[in-house]
């Protein structure tokens, strides 16, 4: 697309519009995140490295879903990149409004300490605010550029690696909301181990029937003559493995294994990868 | 997985030999899981948490005397709400009580935390764990 073209087409109201929208979809995704006591407390002490490895994993994971969902017209790395920092940024915004608008943020605390808990909400909020961005205006006015947009997006799609990448999108969206709060550790010492294998089977079979089962719209087919367990070892498990490595990362990253033994880390794991796997399935429907 | 139609995508019979090795790979690790957690499961036993304190240690401060502890469980149970207690003595009398109580220990794990004496507690004190209730 030739630069003088888009600076002809560019559409102000459209733009203001696509900024409201990540704004309204960090405040849709990541308010759960916002109002938890966990997460404040999070921001006050988690360590200063995690903090940051967590955001810069963001970057390209939003890079990356720019491209895969972006809104408008997305057909560059370059747009990518330039949706992403906006999504990061309004990400940033929404957390900084709330906390401080609901009393958590003031103005005499401690600058590492503001940082700190903004900076831990950014990242749900800039996932919310990049999803936003596309799911909430895919409905009404763009539906003639995506139609327009269709026979690319297909290739995209069809990608197995793709597919994952959704997969592990939705495992972190739905592990984020739970991963900091005190119930995921709480219930990984109730329960036994004989529980933490039920969790694994019943996450597995709930991600498979969400997927291929159950009639949803955008739900999965296989090819006539496909043996049922084809889909189970291509796409079930992977996606349950993507699942539980994410819920791993966000555990470790929210200091709940700190000083924890292997098995009852894994046990903490398996709770948090029954929510994240069934986030995972839902966004193989959804995006 | 259309964008915008949504319609239900087909997934093609064969797959390449890269989906195959991911799902062969997963599917190891899944069951590497469930057979560990099953091994547990099995060798577990239904102990009471057996909760150690263990000094790592301890500085003056400002506020007073910091000592920091380890306390670990050697048992297959969690103990929650333990409460661990520090005491100063002189002699046979207790010159100073503190207390703290910590959320969780975990089976097998460790949690660390810090009991703050106004007295100089060097040679002279205990720190042990006086319960603590199941999760």
């Amino acid at each position: 697309m030739a630069i003088d073209q888009t600076r002809v087409d560019f559409d102000h109201r459209r733009f203001t519009k696509g900024l409201a929208r990540g704004l309204a979809g960090a405040l849709l995704f990541a308010l759960p995140m916002f109002l938890t006591m966990e997460m404040w407390e999070l921001g006050l002490y988690i360590d200063r490295s995690r903090l940051l490895l967590l955001l810069l994993v963001n970057i390209p994971l939003l890079i990356l879903l720019a491209r895969r969902i972006g809104f408008e017209n997305v057909a560059t790395w370059h747009e990518a990149v330039r949706d992403a920092s906006i999504a990061y940024f309004l990400g940033l915004l929404a957390s900084a409004f709330v906390l401080s608008a609901i009393g958590v943020l003031s103005v005499e605390q401690a600058m590492p300490e503001a940082a700190g808990m903004i900076a831990i909400q950014t990242v749900p909020a800039s996932i919310g605010a990049l999803l936003g961005r596309s799911e909430l205006g895919r409905r009404d006015d763009d539906n003639d550029d995506e139609d327009a947009q269709d026979p690319v997006d297909d290739d995209t799609q069809t990608g197995y690696g793709s597919e994952l990448f959704m997969m592990a999108v939705g495992a972190l969206f739905l592990g984020l909301n739970v991963a900091p709060t005190e119930e995921m550790i709480l219930i990984s010492f109730k329960m036994s181990p004989w529980h933490a294998i039920a969790l694994i089977i019943a996450s597995i079979v709930l991600m498979h029937g969400f997927v291929y089962a159950l009639s949803f719209l955008g739900g999965h087919e296989l090819e006539e003559g496909t043996p049922v367990w084809h889909a189970l070892i291509r796409f079930t498990l992977p996606g349950y493995a993507v699942a539980f490595a994410i819920s791993f990362f966000c555990l470790w990253t929210f200091h709940r294994l700190d000083g924890i033994e292997l098995t009852q880390a894994i046990m903490s794991t398996v709770v948090l990868a029954f929510p994240s796997s069934i986030g995972a399935a839902a966004a193989r429907l959804i995006l | 997985m259309a964008k915008s139609s949504k319609s239900r995508s087909v997934e093609k019979g064969g797959g390449h030999w890269i989906e195959w090795l991911t799902g062969s790979v997963s599917a190891i690790g899944v069951i590497v899981l469930i057979g560990w957690v099953s091994f547990e499961a099995a060798t577990q036993s239904d102990g009471a948490p057996d909760l150690s304190v263990q000094t790592i240690s301890s500085a003056n401060r400002d506020g007073g005397y910091l000592v920091m502890f380890d306390v670990e469980n050697a048992a297959d149970q969690t103990a929650a709400d333990v409460v661990v207690r520090g005491e100063v003595i002189s002699g046979n009398t207790v010159v100073e009580t503190v207390e703290i109580t910590l959320d969780y220990v975990p089976m097998h794990s460790r949690t660390r935390a810090g009991l703050i004496f106004r007295n100089d507690p060097k040679g002279r004190s205990r720190i042990f764990a006086t319960g603590f209730s199941e999760p």
